[in-house]
């Protein structure tokens, strides 16, 4: 029937119109998401001055100066080896802290599971701002305030209860019957995990590192309050010294704001897609 | 051989002390790298350093909200830094209420202090009502930014009443003109900028105070009033609604290219016109800040019960840990640093840059001519009135805010905004209680 209506003018046409609308209706909002980062690049080959007087236009006398400036200010050769240290370091720890504990919930039944399964989940609920001041009494107490010690077990703590979630549900959906047989056949629970778990469980792992280099990477309010020194601070912190409301170098500004946003583009165009199917995976399974 | 272990002992003890003698400062500065001046402050922390080998800086810098939260979870810690920048309101309450800070009247002593103006130094200028932070500046939040040369090319001369302003409408709108610019797409310009002069010269401090107290409300008719009055700039063209579209950042560019002819702002936006260091370059050249601009107050508002007063607020400056033992090397180090960063020297430097006129006398600075006409505009015009930000809580000020820029759009009478502070007032009041 449908295949009868295309080929008919009238349905040829509405299904070009329907074309047009949606190839429109995208344009627009890649438009509305591109737009943004083009105006913020162009205008970080202006100085100051020019971008007072001009905002929309092209750089009349492009210049270098601005990252070269904001380089140097932002501290950002200190900055970014940090900001790797931790968005790996934390990504990894979760990855494989999730996995684990997501195959105890998914397939290892006790009276505990739920409980414990729960206790970890409801940290999902809990926000960063009601945390801050107790995490960094806590670190204080334990004598770990400004180190990168600190700052991992955070960043890992803060990001387990979703990532828990999501490989618990998961690894539910893998055959019990596949660690069963092996259980038969003599294997303990670690190998098993290593064995069967892990390689079936990629698809979610891809999903958990995804969400977790993004916001890890992207992170300001628990790094501000855990750490003090500018050696062990990131991107985040060097990139807010450039962005007051009352700021007047709009030049360097962009151009911070600028070198702290291309690591991440270059991760999505490299990655996007491993990104799109790990999402997909994570969200159709998870 | 014993005279070796004699001279080798007499050094180690020489060492000893000298080593003793050397102190760290912790030290949380309030710093931002896309502030005209940036490079001058930097180099105003090496220099002390490099004068003072015997203190060792230890510096953490940040600032707007994040280092309040910071400052915040130090008082909550009591791991307060040595030397530490506050505000001499509520934005740092915690310092004030529980006396956090030590009293700069006994620590730095009337002797030095006798250098500062007296509100700098007024205890009751400060939450606390004790010297808890020195003031750096006394800022004024209503300045009027005329293009006088504009004005004069139309036929005007610089505006001193109400009258004056509705009277450039029809002209300088037919050439595309805007009398007045105030942008206001972030809500709290027109507050801090023009609305917090307007209620002290309809209403006056005492009237908040009253409000405060419980014995007035917003919805009265002084309040009222001075809402009426932003309707009103607005209803006569004025200010153009279009203003509320209008980012804060993009007012000084447009008001140096004679897109209006008056611009309202703080006396800190004077930094935006003077010359950049970086690329040499000014948005409105020395010669013609000089000839062709000047800083007047905000004209005179028909019914206006205290004429001539502008919002003011005392800014901010440097405290000093009330945890560090009295008499203590870290006191004495704490002081050298304080009485560094108030010196002439450093405040000329930040004069120069246009981040504030001290409040330390006599500060000589190769000024430009608009940050240059500050400390004129400030005697000519003493008389001054709150800030209301400065006063009332966010959660009462936000409503105000968004209430303006409501009016400035047309979509909220005065009458609807004067309840809706009230109730968002109540509410607060009510909350404190709890």
């Amino acid at each position: 029937m449908s295949e009868e209506i295309k080929t008919t003018p009238l349905g040829r046409l509405a299904a070009a119109l329907g074309r047009f609308f949606a190839y429109a209706a995208m344009g627009i909002f890649s438009l509305m998401t591109i737009y943004p980062i083009f105006w913020l690049v162009m205008n970080s080959f202006k100085t100051t001055r020019e971008f007072q007087v001009s905002q929309l236009g092209w750089p009349k006398e492009p210049t270098l100066k601005n990252y070269a400036q904001a380089w140097e200010m932002g501290e950002f050769g200190k900055l970014f080896p940090n900001s790797i240290i931790y968005t790996a370091g934390a990504t990894a720890g979760i990855i494989l802290l999730a996995l684990l504990a997501g195959f105890a919930f998914a397939k290892l039944k006790s009276r505990a599971t739920r409980p414990m399964y729960g206790s970890f989940v409801i940290g999902i609920l809990l926000t960063t701002n009601t945390l801050l001041i107790p995490l960094f009494l806590e670190m204080n107490l334990l004598g770990i305030y400004n180190t990168r010690f600190a700052v991992l077990l955070v960043y890992i703590g803060s990001g387990l209860p979703t990532a828990i979630y999501l490989c618990t549900e998961y690894i539910k959906s893998i055959p019990s019957a596949l660690v069963e047989s092996a259980r038969i056949d003599g294997a303990g629970f670690l190998r098993i995990f290593w064995k069967i778990i892990l390689p079936m469980a990629v698809p979610v792992a891809t999903t958990v590192a995804i969400l977790n280099i993004t916001s890890i990477w992207n992170e300001f309010a628990l790094i501000n309050i855990l750490v003090s020194k500018t050696e062990l601070k990131s991107l985040p912190l060097g990139m807010f010294k450039f962005s007051g409301s009352l700021s007047t170098d709009y030049g360097k500004q962009f151009a911070a704001l600028t070198i702290g946003m291309t690591p991440m583009l270059v991760f999505y165009v490299v990655f996007r897609k491993q990104i799109t199917k790990g999402v997909a995976a994570g969200a159709v399974k998870g | 051989m014993k005279r070796a272990v004699l001279c080798l002992m007499m050094a180690l003890a020489a060492f000893s002390l000298f080593a003793q003698e050397k102190v760290t400062l912790n030290v949380f500065n309030y710093q931002q790298a896309d502030q005209a001046g940036y490079q001058e402050d930097v180099a105003i922390w090496e220099k002390f350093q490099k004068d003072n080998p015997d203190i060792t800086l230890n510096m953490e810098v940040l600032f707007n909200e994040p280092y309040h939260q910071k400052l915040q979870a130090y008082a909550a810690a009591g791991t307060l830094p040595d030397v530490f920048y506050v505000w001499p309101g509520a934005r740092s309450a915690v310092i004030h209420e529980k006396k956090l800070a030590k009293d700069l009247a006994k620590l730095l002593g009337a002797d030095y202090l006798k250098d500062f103006t007296g509100a700098a130094t007024n205890p009751n200028n400060q939450l606390g009502r004790y010297l808890a932070m020195l003031p750096q500046s006394f800022t004024y939040t209503s300045v009027m930014y005329v293009n006088k040369k504009l004005l004069k090319d139309n036929g005007f001369a610089v505006p001193t009443t109400y009258a004056d302003l509705k009277k450039m409408v029809p002209k300088l709108k037919a050439k595309g003109i805007g009398v007045v610019m105030l942008p206001n797409k972030d809500e709290w310009p027109m507050q801090s900028c023009l609305f917090s002069t307007v209620v002290g010269r309809m209403a006056g401090d005492k009237f908040i105070d009253e409000v405060l107290a419980g014995k007035a409300k917003f919805t009265d008719k002084p309040f009222v009033d001075a809402l009426r009055v932003i309707d009103n700039l607005y209803k006569d063209g004025i200010i153009a609604r279009e203003e509320n579209q209008s980012g804060y950042g993009e007012g000084p560019g447009l008001f140096a290219q004679g897109k209006a002819a008056i611009y309202i702002d703080g006396d800190w936006r004077t930094g935006a016109y003077i010359t950049d260091k970086a690329s040499g370059k000014a948005l409105i050249s020395p010669a013609a800040q000089a000839s062709d601009f000047a800083l007047v107050p905000f004209v005179s508002i028909p019914g206006e019960k205290n004429p001539g007063v502008l919002s003011a607020v005392a800014g901010t400056g440097w405290a000093v840990n009330g945890a560090l033992p009295a008499g203590s090397a870290k006191e004495r180090a704490a002081v050298r640093l304080m009485k560094y960063l108030y010196s002439d020297e450093v405040q000329a430097i930040r004069y120069s840059t246009g981040a504030y006129v001290p409040t330390r006398k006599g500060v000589k600075a190769n000024v430009e001519p608009l940050p240059a006409s500050l400390p004129g505009f400030y005697a000519a015009n003493p008389k001054t009135c709150y800030v209301l930000d400065g006063v009332l809580d966010p959660a009462v000020y936000n409503v105000i805010n968004a209430g303006l820029k409501a009016i400035g759009l047309g979509t909220a009478t005065p009458a609807q905004v004067a309840a809706d502070t009230q109730k968002a007032f109540e509410a607060w009041k009510a909350a404190q209680k709890k």
